[in-house]
């Protein structure tokens, strides 16, 4: 019986050792095809960080999510693909999303203290794989408010910015929202595309708060924006993004929901309304590519006019995808990899 | 305001109907004579833990044997005899996430279980472990205070993680491997990013007694 026991110990041990050897990472780097995840402690946060692709010109592409709460591998698929073919791109998991975790207070956390989570990772990644790293960031949606954040802190780090569908004004946004619904609509109701949905979006439109700015008003018009997209695909007027490529084991959809409902509650109330960098964009002087959707519905097109008029940039350039909405890197993937790296080529 | 006391009323009925129906069967409790020896008391388990697509791992753990109460019911197909169980429950859990290893993290919880088990050995039990504490496990991972970045030693995060686990088994009386159970696991670890981040797992496993019960 001992003999047993002590045998089906044996078998634990070492199926507990093998899994902890195989959880513990290599510390050589193979700079031609990266694919490592390290964690950057930073305030009292733990914040993942996926390095891939080809790190041979020490040039790295870091990106941020959208959200607040996103998945920051949610940028991976075609585009991306391409990107990682010729640069090394950094997939991040900002503060309270994706895999990150932490112990921190509510009243802790703001953008100002996210976008110094950025320049923390961008240390650990001068640290990882030397000095003479140079870097290009990229926010989409969520991330093109926390990228000005970033840049506004400190942008002598970075060669490029590349907008992607940024919400740099959530404090307009609202606003917005009702001006392109209305808008869209009207050109969609003309093309007798989805009318009935059109003519709901009216209703929507109809019963929220035109002059003030309400939360609950802004999460519906938000929700609407999404349906929209969805619309706008179904009637083949944007190409369909795809499921993306996050695959299912890369993070668990519970924490992944939780962390983002989380991360919501406590930025919104300083974000929806009240944020703006409109009036900061000339103090970004970096060389800028801004890159959107003409039917981005979330963040609409307004926005990419906005920011390349404002943006201190001498060397900036506006790419409007004629068939993507909020997500162009996965509904014109192809010309989407092709002006980043034509950008990342230009000003490496 | 009116309508409460019929709504009462229309709730309380069931419970008077299952009064008069327990007043045809006859009940009858015993608590059993536990045996002496630690090891006739304590089960131990080996079985696996996870969340299948994201975590997924090895637990260990055991049930020591605190009370047990043989309850014999007449029925009309005859007499039925349930026994309940409280078990000291302590378990010691290694998960990981394979595919990113950003999920990895060592659990021990300790609390108590209540199981019944029919006579054909089917069993349900419902497991309350308010002490647990887990320990998370990250890859490599800088700290970054102004400008020093330095790496981590160790690198994770200590959670108070309770836990509740509700589950079905089987008995196998006489068997070296005395039963195996499956148990759906929920945990609240916490503090983690400003609250406390629930969890839901899956428990498969076998339990074992270190000595063969005649």
């Amino acid at each position: 019986m001992c003999s047993y026991i002590w045998n089906a110990w044996k078998v634990v041990f070492v199926l507990l050792g093998g899994i902890v050897l195989f959880s513990c990472s290599q510390d050589n780097v193979d700079l031609d095809q990266l694919d490592e995840t390290f964690f950057v402690r930073h305030k009292n946060a733990d914040m993942p960080a996926y390095v891939k692709g080809n790190g041979t010109d020490k040039v790295f592409l870091v990106t941020l999510h959208g959200g607040p709460g996103g998945l920051g591998l949610g940028f991976q698929g075609p585009a991306f693909d391409q990107i990682e073919e010729d640069y090394a791109v950094v997939y991040f998991d900002q503060r309270g999303s994706g895999m990150s975790q932490g112990n921190y207070a509510e009243d802790d956390v703001d953008i100002d203290l996210m976008a110094e989570d950025v320049l923390a990772l961008v240390k650990v990644l001068k640290q990882r794989y030397g000095n003479d790293t140079r870097f290009f960031l990229l926010g989409h949606s969520w991330g093109g408010a926390l990228g000005p954040a970033t840049l506004l802190k400190n942008q002598s780090d970075f060669l490029g910015w590349i907008d992607v569908n940024g919400s740099h004004d959530p404090k307009g946004l609202y606003f917005e929202y009702i001006r392109n619904f209305e808008r869209i609509a009207a050109e969609q109701i003309e093309l007798e595309n989805s009318i009935a949905f059109w003519e709901s979006v009216y209703g929507v439109l109809s019963e929220v708060d035109p002059n003030t700015v309400n939360l609950d008003d802004f999460n519906r018009l938000n929700r609407t924006a999404f349906d929209a997209e969805l619309r706008l695909r179904d009637d083949a007027i944007i190409n369909d993004p795809g499921n993306g490529g996050v695959k299912v084991s890369d993070y668990n959809p519970l924490t992944f929901l939780w962390n983002i409902q989380k991360i919501q509650s406590i930025l919104d109330d300083d974000t929806i309304g009240k944020l703006s960098f409109t009036d900061r964009l000339p103090e970004i002087t970096i060389p800028s590519l801004i890159l959107w959707g003409r039917y981005d519905m979330v963040v609409p097109p307004f926005y990419a006019q906005e920011a390349y008029e404002n943006l201190g940039s001498e060397e900036k350039t506006l790419v409007i995808f004629e068939r993507s909405g909020h997500a162009p890197m996965f509904t014109e993937a192809d010309g989407f990899a092709k002006e980043v790296l034509r950008f990342i080529d230009q000003h490496k | 305001m009116r309508l409460k006391p019929s709504l009462l009323l229309l709730f309380l009925c069931p419970f008077f109907n299952t009064g008069y129906g327990q007043e045809t069967t006859k009940k009858e409790a015993t608590n059993t004579q536990l045996p002496q020896h630690f090891f006739d008391r304590t089960e131990f388990k080996v079985g696996y833990t996870g969340t299948i697509f994201w975590a997924n791992g090895l637990n260990l753990g055991a049930e020591y044997l605190l009370k047990e109460k043989r309850k014999t019911k007449d029925r009309k197909r005859g007499e039925r005899t349930n026994t309940h169980q409280f078990l000291l429950n302590g378990n010691l859990a290694f998960t990981t996430n394979f595919a990113n290893k950003t999920d990895t993290g060592l659990l021990t919880n300790v609390g108590l279980i209540w199981r019944r088990t029919n006579k054909k050995g089917k069993q349900f039990s419902i497991a309350v472990n308010p002490l647990g504490y887990y320990r998370s496990f990250l890859p490599k991972t800088y700290e970054v205070n102004g400008d020093a970045v330095d790496k981590v030693f160790l690198p994770g995060r200590g959670y108070y993680a309770p836990s509740l686990s509700v589950g079905i088994g089987k008995q196998r009386k006489g068997k070296r491997l005395t039963g195996r159970y499956l148990n759906v696991n929920f945990m609240l670890r916490t503090p983690y990013n400003a609250g406390a981040l629930p969890s839901f797992s899956l428990q498969y496993g076998f339990r074992f007694h270190l000595k063969k019960k005649k």
